[in-house]
């Protein structure tokens, strides 16, 4: 409940009732007939008596110091954000205010986005590379409405994003019509569902403390995003001289960690294993986590299938053998999962026919660990969390934090014997990789000279552009090409992956690339994102959020003409029904006429050339726009691409 | 509460349960092993084309083990996505001989190892060489007139959607390479009227056997890729 003494004075309150004690003052109980404009210009009306006579009414106080949103920026200071991706709403007007005058438009700093799902998504690609959360500012009701897909793919992929909603709860002081309709009870009900976290402060103390709770909350694993309403009276009141205000120290609490005894039996299993295999998906937070997946494998000479939520192993690491998750699972003795969203998924195949079939494809009698902060703090109605695994050891912990004790474990429970038998193991997991390497390249060679041009042309045309620079790969989208990044190119950097969208909702890609590029720029590093032309088609306007802000991006897009994807699910129903599958493309083509991104591009601010479809011109156009990149600039090469 | 079963849950444990219980029985036990061959079989691997038995044995002990389940009358496979990495294409081998029954009978892989009682060696000898007999069609060239028309069809029936362009497959959709096809006619007929994988069936009401021909064609036009040597860019 709200003191009275931190509620500050009320700007709003005092406004009406100054004006309201001049309009008794000032006229009579009755109201005058209504003067026309040219009356007033000819006969202005007298006086009257009582005005004549009594103290003039007071002047309406229309300026302030400062309000309660300067100090709400001094709290996000103080949380180190760094931006704030916005689409301007005028529930928070206050907080944009003290955000670009009273707080100098640095840390944070406004981004400006045409969408609130672009803002999200844009925080979520920025928390992939910099692993910390971004700012995003959004209208209570429409905002956080268009904001709630990119919401729900952050929920999934277990990634904080600290959401600040305007609102105005009392109405008394909405202004009619707009704010009426842009107002709200509890304007992060539709959300909790998937949100962590959530509040609506009714003082500045409150906020405060709310805000570094909601901070810390979005960053201990599970890590989600969490929301923060901030009411406009709350923003726009001025701040009462004799009020005490005070921003609360943080510390962000040490993640959690196996327990002992758990990771010990942990050890002892893939020691005593013939063929233990690590999965591995949202498991590394950082270059540190990655190097410790390293460690932990390259101790075991274990296999490790790499299921892509996060750049966990260099992908032509020798133990790398995601390319034969297959083979591996199947032949595993001990499978030990560190953050897998679906372990069911992972040792079972799924066929989807008139009946859905499974089976399971891992030995029945094979251990199967689980350790993992992320499959810990799931709600009951969106069904993210994936089918029913039945586990042999189920550790709830973050996997990077537990880590260390693991290898430590597995360190002391190895024998000295077994180094040969270790030796002879990863020899031969190092034989397949080059086995599978060289499959791949041969697989490339296929349609290399067709139009459309293959995918797998396409991202060696871009590997060969770009593997001498320290280049970032800030799109989620290589499984719509093939995968042919994660198969061709050599990835050995924490930030040159930024895994996937988790909710797999549309329209991430986009966003989330220029979020990834924004948090890549003061690195100087090199962003490129293969773009799907369906996914960019759903907010294309953050390409104009780069260009408007320096973002330096090389956007390549697949534009294969289609929802793809869709397409090929008509095709099965239409299969099925026997129908023939002329008509499929109804409702899942992007052509007649074929959209020029290109045009849409340089609309937007962006170099742009296209559309390619010639192979042979893909090297030159990509030096062509490297070039414009390396300036600190954006260019878009349109390539007209076959389906996958 | 709703107490009832969810009906294709239900449906998806108890066919799990039921391929699980045939899977330990045995008589897929083959065609797992099968899949271990050529989960490892690759372009490394020396091609043999010499005839070691009776072909026509080896299409019956093929069957009678019920390889087909998984691998198809003609060996054709599953293709996969994803992590799901499907059923190897098995026609025609290109292990060697003394490959072939060794990963049989100590497969890598999801199958248990497939001892001398279940098949003796002389069978599998068998299998092996009627393994070998499934090769594509004749080399008689393609007319042009045919390639144009069956690639019209590939076009209109979408099987580049998943194929590719130039039947060059993805791992992203499950499609398998087709182009050129490494399968004999009647297997690539046969599989596209009653796939065993993700693929969906293709009756003669939707493509004839006609159009099935013309696409065939089509796939056989199509020239071998360049080799990977010759690309620098596959190099690095």
């Amino acid at each position: 409940m709200a003191k009275a003494e931190d509620a500050g004075i009320n700007r709003r309150d005092f406004l009406k009732n100054a004006a309201a004690g001049a309009a008794v003052l000032a006229t009579p109980h009755v109201a005058p007939a209504r003067p026309t404009e040219t009356n007033l210009a000819k006969n202005p009306p007298p006086m009257s008596r009582e005005a004549e006579v009594e103290t003039p009414a007071p002047v309406e106080v229309l300026t302030e110091e400062r309000s309660g949103s300067d100090f709400m920026i001094d709290v996000l200071k103080s949380l180190n954000i760094e931006y704030v991706c916005s689409n301007p709403g005028s529930s928070f007007r206050g907080l944009q205010e003290s955000l670009i005058n009273y707080g100098g438009n640095k840390n944070p700093e406004f981004i400006t986005c045409m969408h609130e799902e672009s803002s999200v998504a844009m925080a979520h690609g920025y928390f992939k590379i910099e692993g910390r959360p971004l700012g995003v500012f959004a209208h209570g009701t429409v905002g956080l409405q268009h904001a709630a897909m990119a919401i729900y793919n952050a929920y999934c992929d277990r990634v904080p994003v600290l959401i600040i909603g305007g609102n105005i709860l009392d109405a008394t002081k909405r202004m009619p019509p707009v704010e009426w309709a842009h107002s709200v009870q509890d304007a992060a009900a539709f959300l909790r569902d998937f949100t962590k976290w959530d509040d609506c402060p009714v003082s500045l103390q409150h906020f405060a403390e709310s805000a570094v709770r909601a901070y810390k909350t979005a960053m201990t694993p599970p890590m989600m995003p969490v929301l923060l309403i901030a009411d406009a009276e709350l923003q726009e009141n001025p701040i009462r001289a004799d009020l005490k205000l005070r921003v609360p120290s943080m510390v962000l609490p040490a993640p959690p960690q196996g327990e002992s005894g758990a990771v010990l039996e942990t050890a002892r299993l893939l020691v005593a294993a013939e063929n233990p295999v690590i999965v591995v998906d949202r498991t590394a937070h950082n270059a540190a986590g990655m190097a410790m997946i390293v460690e932990l494998a390259e101790t075991l000479q274990a296999a490790v299938i790499d299921r892509g939520g996060r750049m966990n192993l260099p992908s032509r690491h020798p133990l790398n053998q995601t390319r034969r998750a297959y083979q591996e699972i199947s032949n595993a003795d001990v499978i030990l999962g560190l953050e897998v969203n679906d372990f069911w998924g992972t040792v079972h195949s799924f066929r989807d026919q008139m009946e859905r079939t499974s089976q399971l494809i891992a030995k029945p009698d094979a251990k199967r660990i689980s350790i993992g902060a992320g499959g810990q703090l799931y709600k009951a109605n969106y069904q993210d969390f994936q089918r029913y695994p039945e586990l042999d050891l189920d550790i709830a912990a973050d996997a990077q934090a537990t880590l260390p004790s693991l290898i430590e474990a597995v360190k002391k429970q190895l024998d000295a014997n077994s180094k040969s038998a270790l030796q002879a193991r990863g020899a031969r997991f190092a034989s397949a990789r080059l086995q599978s390497l060289q499959s791949d390249r041969e697989a490339a060679t296929y349609a290399w000279d067709a139009s459309p041009i293959s995918t797998a042309r396409l991202c060696a045309e871009l590997w060969a552009q770009i593997k001498d620079e320290d280049w970032s790969l800030v799109s989620s989208v290589v499984n719509f090409v093939s995968n042919w990044p994660l198969k061709l190119w050599d990835f050995n950097k924490y930030h040159q992956f930024i895994g996937n969208s988790g909710g797999y909702g549309i329209g991430y890609n986009a966003p989330a690339s220029v979020g990834a590029a924004l948090a890549n720029r003061k690195y100087g590093r090199l962003s490129v994102n293969i773009q799907c032309d369906g996914d960019l088609m759903y907010a294309p306007g953050v390409l104009w959020t780069a260009a408007h802000h320096r973002i330096p991006l090389l956007t390549v897009m697949h534009n294969n003409r289609a929802y793809h994807q869709e397409t090929m699910q008509v095709q099965i129903m239409a299969d099925r029904h026997s129908r023939g599958i002329d008509r499929a493309k109804i409702g899942t083509a992007i052509d007649d006429p074929d959209i020029n991104y290109a045009k849409l591009a340089q609309g937007l601010g962006h170099y742009a050339e296209g559309p390619i479809t010639d192979p042979k011109d893909l090297r030159p156009a990509l030096q062509r726009a490297i070039a414009v990149v390396k300036k600190g600039e954006q260019a878009l090469l349109d390539v007209h691409t076959q389906p996958r | 509460m709703n107490t009832q079963p969810y009906n294709r849950s239900a449906g998806s444990k108890e066919v799990e349960h039921k391929q699980q219980k045939r899977f330990v029985k045995g008589w897929s036990v083959l065609v797992a092993c099968l899949i271990a061959i050529l989960a490892t079989s690759s372009p490394a691997f020396p091609q043999q084309t010499t005839k070691l038995g009776d072909s026509q044995n080896g299409k019956a002990v093929y069957e009678k083990l019920g390889c087909t389940q998984c691998h198809g009358a003609q060996g054709e496979g599953v293709s996969g996505a994803g992590s799901n990495a499907g059923v190897p294409r098995i026609a025609s081998t290109r292990l060697s001989f003394t490959d072939f029954l060794q990963q049989v009978r100590k497969p890598k892989g999801q199958m248990p190892p497939f001892s001398t009682e279940k098949v003796s060696d002389t069978d599998l000898t068998d299998v092996y060489t009627y393994l070998q007999s499934l090769k594509p069609a004749s080399e008689q060239p393609v007319s042009t007139a045919s390639a144009s028309k069956g690639e019209r069809l590939y076009r209109d029936y979408g099987c580049y959607e998943c194929h590719g362009f130039q039947g060059q497959g993805s791992s992203s959709t499950g499609g398998a390479r087709l182009g050129p096809p490494r399968i004999p006619f009647s297997a690539f007929v046969s599989y596209i009227r009653q796939p065993t994988g993700e693929m969906p069936p293709y009756t003669a009401k939707v493509v004839s056997d006609e159009d099935a021909t013309e696409i065939y064609n089509f796939l056989r036009s199509i020239p071998p890729p360049p080799p990977l040597k010759s690309i620098p860019l596959l190099n690095q």
